[in-house]
């Protein structure tokens, strides 16, 4: 991948359904290099790791071994899906892998799918990020409807600054916000981390997450026009970094403290996005990469002390570790020093890039880069603290080599960066560039002196200090912060949400389907509403003859009266044996109304249909018991229905009638569609027009037709038969 | 309804039915009838026998057995019909010999595999009615086997 990209490789670009504009367009540019490095790079380490992992895993929840291939393949799926994202340079492309990722995450949060927490949590996850999906793909259409295309390096050559490009914008910016689980949308990630610990490690920290801050550096250029969207992701991106380090604060349980962590991390790098220009872009660029890396071998590490500790979850449980695992207390304290941009780590410039840019917009704005990375200082160094110092609780048990190598590559990788920031800044350079499409300069160093960005640090750090001090005293307002936001905030609005489209669902479900009436009610009444509808605004004018009836139309007029007759009759008896007979009687009285009306192949059809169903039916009944039939026949009519189904059924036959009044007192033109395949039937080898549409112009519908059928006998053979066809 | 009378019917009746719904399938081209009336006539034929014979009796002395099988079997011959053709580089359903071409004929019949298709939805119409009439009738005696 990155001799891909240093190789400067064109990517590809073919079409793909040029009907709709849409192309296959890759390019591996410094974004698409940055996020699919880290996809694949941190994807690597977390496979290696779940390759052990897993086993364990599924043994302790007395699974089958047989699931675990399922495990990697929907890894690869995410990692490819991912990868796809990074590069796609289509609108479309980029939404159709959106989703893939969504419905990748869905599945992996998922595996544990034996416990409804982890199915209702990967719903919420698909439900939020699925739904927001959709505003992307409004902003793309609404972009191509004013620019014609998909392809996001000729849109950017062609957008104008407007309302058009701030809705659209806007759109793509909300979905990327939720996709990083931003505040307001930043409930789904903590309640996702009952995913077993490689997913959450590299869905929450390198991939699904991360996606959201990669589609607003990707469509930055259709963002940044608008002042109103930057004032809104700097706001959004403080948000989400206080909400989440203040949560952070209180979590007990591991993973959710490093949950709440990450979303409140993306909320830097939404903020550097939002400070706009050059230098918030490169720094963001090279904020996710120092994140990514740290924050998944943080994840790896909460999973190795579960493991070692039997299971041991809440950091209350576990403690002193660091003598008994100095290997992976020592490589997860260089991660955490990693997020907490301590010297000598990748993240110490993350950090510094990040004053930087801030300084440049104002002091306020610094002064808030300053309180967010304190907090992140406070909750990272409690963390650590809890896991490996203080008294030991419980002796640890050994953790397989496989799963500690893992923790202790990322962490190397976040001491190298410290030592060699150069490769990482040329890449967030790189991928800075492709955002704001202007040269972009990362420049990162160490300077011993008392330059504002050093000093920032330091403040960060004392700041950290003293508010974990505080943390104690800090618990009970935070407590009670956090259960107003769960009783009041967005989540609780999302439960509301669900289950009141739950209950309209349950109600038009039990209207539609409760019984047939009401299914054939549902069907008919709308229809015919809408069919009046358009009778109301169609002029009239013409239409409504009532010719003449000669005397050859005797025989017309009366089947036309038999049918009219058993229509009502059917009205009448209660008895089913009864009502199918009197069916028929109206079927056959119709198939007597096409012969007369000069429609033999249809009359015929109409009598053989009409005799085969009479006789099936007289077939079923004998199947029913007979008091079963009796008393469905002597069921008192409910008051409700005695006059909604005679009103339905008097509003939907006098629609139809108009209907076809007026359509038959139209003359026929003469070169309609029924004229040209008749001139065509001998053409077609057939000398009956019927038969002709039927076999030939029609064939399609035919197909579709007799396929029904037989899907009705296997119907039939496994509802009577369980299957058997003899 | 198993008197000598009825049987008697059931039995004088049952040829010229099959041959009408064959008249109907092949004359479809030409005359009124298609492949579905023809499956629907034979289909009744059958009926008639399993009313006047009972099930039992009407399928060990006609070779009722393979009749619902044929109705898949007619599925697959649609099918190919219709998607044969896209192996060619055609349109689903274009039906050979092309229109206007010459074209062998059987009488009044001419060849075409337009005909085929026809055939086809005979035997999934004709299966589908006698293995529904099948499972009615096993249904109806309470025989779970």
């Amino acid at each position: 991948m990155l001799t891909l990209w240093l190789s400067g490789w064109g990517g590809v670009n073919w079409p793909w359904v040029p009907s709709l504009d849409l192309r296959l367009h890759f390019r591996l540019d410094g974004l698409g290099a940055l996020y699919a490095l880290l996809a694949t790079g941190v994807g690597f380490a977390v496979f290696l790791y779940a390759w052990r992992y897993l086993p364990l895993h599924l043994e302790h929840q007395d699974r089958s071994m047989a699931e675990e291939p399922r495990f990697y393949a929907l890894l690869v799926l995410f990692m490819f899906s991912m990868v796809g994202l990074a590069t796609a340079q289509d609108l479309i492309l980029l939404f159709l892998f959106w989703d893939l990722t969504a419905v990748a995450s869905y599945f992996l949060i998922a595996y544990d799918r034996h416990e409804a927490e982890s199915r209702r949590s990967a719903l919420m996850a698909l439900l939020v990020t699925g739904i927001t999906a959709i505003l992307l793909l409004i902003g793309a259409l609404l972009l191509y409807a004013e620019y014609g295309t998909f392809s996001l390096p000729e849109l950017f050559e062609l957008v104008r600054p407007g309302g058009t490009l701030t809705l659209a914008g806007a759109l793509i910016m909300v979905a990327g916000l939720a996709k990083s689980a931003q505040v307001p949308f930043h409930f789904w990630l903590p309640r996702a981390m009952t995913a077993p610990t490689p997913v959450s490690a590299y869905l929450h920290s390198a991939a699904m997450v991360a996606a959201g801050v990669l589609l607003i550096g990707r469509a930055y250029p259709l963002i940044e026009p608008s002042r109103l969207l930057l004032d809104g992701l700097l706001a959004v991106g403080g948000a989400s970094t206080l909400v989440g380090g203040l949560l952070a604060l209180t979590r007990e349980d591991m993973k959710q403290v490093l949950a709440y962590s990450t979303f409140s991390q993306y909320g830097y790098v939404v903020f550097m996005y939002g400070l706009g220009g050059a230098a918030g872009a490169g720094a963001a660029a090279f904020y996710v990469v120092a994140h990514a890396i740290a924050k998944s071998a943080l994840f790896l590490t909460a999973g190795a002390v579960t493991e070692a500790t039997v299971g041991a979850k809440r950091l209350s449980e576990v403690g002193g570790l660091a003598p008994k695992m100095p290997f992976l207390a020592a490589a997860s304290a260089v991660a955490v020093g990693t997020v907490v941009a301590l010297p000598l780590t990748v993240g110490f410039f993350a950090d510094e890039l990040l004053f930087k840019a801030a300084l440049e917009r104002g002091e306020g704005f610094a002064a808030a880069a300053v309180g967010g990375a304190a907090l992140t200082f406070a909750y990272l160094a409690r963390f650590w603290i809890a896991v490996f110092l203080g008294p030991c609780r419980s002796e640890p048990r050994a953790v397989p080599r496989l799963m500690l190598a893992p923790v202790a590559v990322l962490a190397t990788a976040a001491l190298v960066g410290g030592l060699a920031p150069g490769p990482v800044a040329q890449l967030a350079a790189a991928a800075g560039e492709s955002s704001v499409r202007e040269p972009v300069k990362v420049a990162v160093a160490y300077h011993a002196d008392l330059r504002s960005e050093n000093v920032m640090a330091i403040a960060t750090y004392a700041g950290g200090g003293l508010l974990l001090l505080c943390a104690a005293a800090l618990q009970r307002p935070l407590g009670a912060f956090a259960r107003l936001g769960s009783r009041l905030g967005p989540a609780h609005l999302y439960e509301v949400l669900l289950s009141a489209l739950n209950a309209l669902s349950d109600r038009i479900h039990d209207l539609e389907v409760r019984d047939l009436r009401t299914r054939v009610a549902a069907v008919l009444f709308p229809a015919g509403l809408l069919v009046l509808l358009g009778l109301i605004s169609t002029p009239t004018a013409g239409s409504y003859d009532v010719g003449t009836i000669g005397t050859r139309d005797i025989g017309l007029v009366l089947m036309l009266a038999l049918a009219v007759v058993g229509s009502l009759a059917v009205t009448v008896p209660r008895h089913h044996l009864t009502l199918a007979l009197a069916l028929a009687t109206v079927g056959y009285a119709l198939a007597g109304v096409y012969a007369f009306f000069g429609a033999p192949d249809v009359a015929v059809v109409a009598v053989l249909v009409e005799s085969i169903f009479a006789l099936l039916f007289v077939g079923v009944f004998t199947l029913l018991p007979a008091e079963v039939l009796d008393r469905e026949a002597n069921l008192p009519t409910r008051p409700s229905r005695r006059w909604r189904d005679p009103l339905l059924g008097i509003v939907s036959g006098g629609v139809a009638f108009v209907l076809a009044w007026g359509a038959l007192s139209r003359p026929t033109p003469a070169d309609g569609a029924g004229a040209e395949q008749a001139r065509l039937a001998p053409e077609a080898h057939a000398k009956d027009v019927v038969t002709a549409i039927l076999a030939d112009f029609r064939a399609l519908d035919t197909l579709v037709e007799v396929t029904v059928v037989a899907v009705a006998l296997a119907g039939v053979a496994s509802l009577l038969r369980r299957g058997r066809l003899w | 309804m198993t008197s000598v009378l009825t049987q008697t019917l059931a039995r004088l009746l049952l040829a010229p039915i099959l041959v009408v719904s064959a008249a109907v399938l092949v004359k479809g081209y030409a005359d009124v009838g298609d492949g579905f009336a023809a499956g629907v006539i034979a289909a009744l034929g059958i009926l008639l026998q399993y009313v006047a014979f009972g099930r039992a009796e009407a399928e060990r002395l006609l070779p009722i057995r393979l009749v619902p099988a044929g109705a898949f079997a007619g599925l697959l011959g649609a099918l190919v019909v219709a998607f044969w053709p896209v192996m060619r580089g055609d349109a689903v359903l274009e039906h050979l010999p092309a229109p206007g071409a010459a074209v062998t004929q059987l009488g009044t019949l001419e060849l075409i595999t337009a005909v085929l298709f026809d055939i086809a939805v005979f035997m999934l119409v004709l299966g589908a009615v006698v293995g529904i009439i099948h499972a009615i009738a096993r249904a109806a005696e309470g025989d779970e086997r």
